[in-house]
């Protein structure tokens, strides 16, 4: 049987050197299909071998949607994604990547922009760099503070050399105070910064009197998605396997299912399609699909968009 | 079969109409673009060359429900003329993920019908489904606005090369 297609398959085609620790892989379609689209700053979730799921900037322009290119510094003492990419992943190994998410705003009537990134934190300046040089918007300074020799200086030397780069080498003078940087507030001008959480914490104190959409901040560890504020958590009791099931906040009532390896047929994912129907037996389901008569309702359910209105929902499975 | 029922008379009425094939568009896996092709070859009983659910290569998003009936899919152009007028949302044929956009057919009066699009017979299996996935690829709110015309899955009977510009027409 057919395992359901959750990722885009992409393949290792260049690994290059990006210095201080940093391997940078060229990522293609087996068959160099272009790539779905990304924005300016966007990232990816790249699915690596024993389940791991880790996510990375977007280094190229979002114009070559030939591949997508990320830059990884090897964190010998973190969660082993890194390490893994590169000890173990070689050219020509399958990937699996998740839809581009995220990225900048960059409104038309802002014209300048600042950017402060920490290290390895330059990645989705990059991107962001090589779209605004392409679409002629070119006023923009892009902060690289960082210990020693920068990282990825082969793809830095553009920007050094066409006067957007400024680098702040800590080993050589003190780190520059971040709200010299980005200055005061103006209505013309877009800040952005991405780097270490301490950085990050300096950036939001320096650009508290900027207005909210005028301000950009990317961290290494995305904040968790936001959920509708009246969604609850709740359990699921499953009458006939005999299993309780926690839905979180927000969460599907599908994806709870599947997250314990119940295998509920879906389809639609919108309430439309029928595929997911669940017989209840206990609780107050609040249905949301579109389907169901009032006579069904009574019985079933679907798992894709159902919630429940009380801390506990027995179906029957 | 009745196409529809005149109902004063209950006479059957047969619908009369002649469509042209106005984009025809591919994808070799699951999230891809679709990409514009100026013709397609269409294989009887399997599918379509080069594309994600040509049975036996099995690289769709629904790759993992196999459906005999969904070896190509069509889409009205209309429908994406409705989308900006009813909704103002902005969908182009590459986006809607069906395979062959037509104008004039009207894909929805066809399930269980033969019909003609270029030198190929198709067989209308069942109206396609809205899904959050095409939400998902092209982040526009359109699973609503397209309940009851997502287009139409249809099984290859006789296969052949179909062009943009072809005529679609009733087998009937």
């Amino acid at each position: 049987m057919t395992l359901p297609i959750t990722t885009v398959k992409t393949i290792v085609d260049r690994i290059e050197d990006g210095g201080a620790g940093i391997k940078v892989f060229r990522l293609v379609d087996p068959d160099r299909w272009q790539l779905p689209p990304f924005r300016p700053g966007a990232h990816i979730d790249l699915h690596l071998p024993g389940g791991m799921v880790r996510t990375y900037s977007l280094c190229n322009d979002p114009a070559d949607n030939a591949r997508y290119v990320v830059a990884v510094k090897r964190e010998a003492a973190g969660r082993g994604g890194s390490v893994l990419l590169h000890d173990a992943i070689d050219v020509g190994d399958t990937i699996g990547v998740s839809l581009p998410r995220g990225g900048l705003d960059l409104p038309d009537d802002v014209t300048r922009f600042a950017f402060v990134a920490g290290g390895i934190g330059v990645t989705p300046f990059l991107s962001v760099a090589a779209w605004l040089k392409r679409v002629g918007r070119p006023k923009f300074t892009l902060h690289l503070i960082a210990r020693g020799a920068p990282p990825l200086a082969h793809l830095l030397v553009p920007l050094l050399r066409s006067g957007h780069l400024v680098v702040h080498d800590t080993a050589a003078a003190a780190r520059p105070h971040i709200a010299a940087l980005v200055g005061r507030p103006l209505s013309d001008v877009g800040l952005g910064c991405c780097g270490p959480e301490s950085m990050i914490g300096d950036f939001e104190q320096a650009t508290r009197d900027w207005p909210a959409s005028r301000v950009h901040i990317e961290r290494f560890v995305p904040p968790p998605l936001p959920v509708d504020p009246d969604a609850r958590p709740y359990t699921l009791a499953l009458a006939r396997s005999k299993l309780e099931i926690p839905v979180a906040a927000g969460q599907t009532m599908l994806s709870a299912l599947l997250g314990v390896g119940i295998d509920i047929p879906a389809s639609c994912c919108g309430g439309i399609c029928g595929s997911c129907k669940v017989d209840w037996l206990e609780g107050a389901p609040i249905h949301r699909d579109r389907v169901l008569s009032p006579t069904e309702r009574a019985r079933s359910l679907m798992v894709c968009v159902a919630e429940s209105a009380e801390d506990r929902l027995v179906l029957d499975l | 079969m009745l196409d529809t029922l005149d109902s004063k008379t209950a006479t059957p009425v047969t619908l009369a109409w002649t469509g042209v094939v106005r984009h025809l568009h591919i994808t070799p896996r699951a999230f891809l673009p679709m990409r514009a092709m100026a013709e397609l070859q269409l294989i009887a009983g399997k599918g379509i060359d080069s594309d994600r659910y040509m049975i036996g290569r099995e690289e769709g998003f629904y790759s993992s429900k196999p459906e005999e009936g969904r070896q190509v899919t069509l889409f009205e152009i209309e429908t994406l003329l409705a989308l900006k007028r009813d909704h103002n949302i902005d969908l182009a044929p590459e986006e809607h993920r069906r395979n062959v956009t037509v104008a004039g057919v009207p894909l929805t009066h066809l399930v269980g019908q033969k019909f003609w699009l270029g030198e190929t017979l198709l067989e209308a299996t069942r109206l396609s489904i809205p899904c959050r996935h095409i939400e998902e690829i092209t982040g526009k709110a359109i699973f609503d606005p397209l309940i009851n015309r997502s287009g139409l899955n249809c099984k290859i009977l006789q296969g052949g090369t179909v062009r943009v510009g072809d005529a679609v027409r009733n087998a009937a």
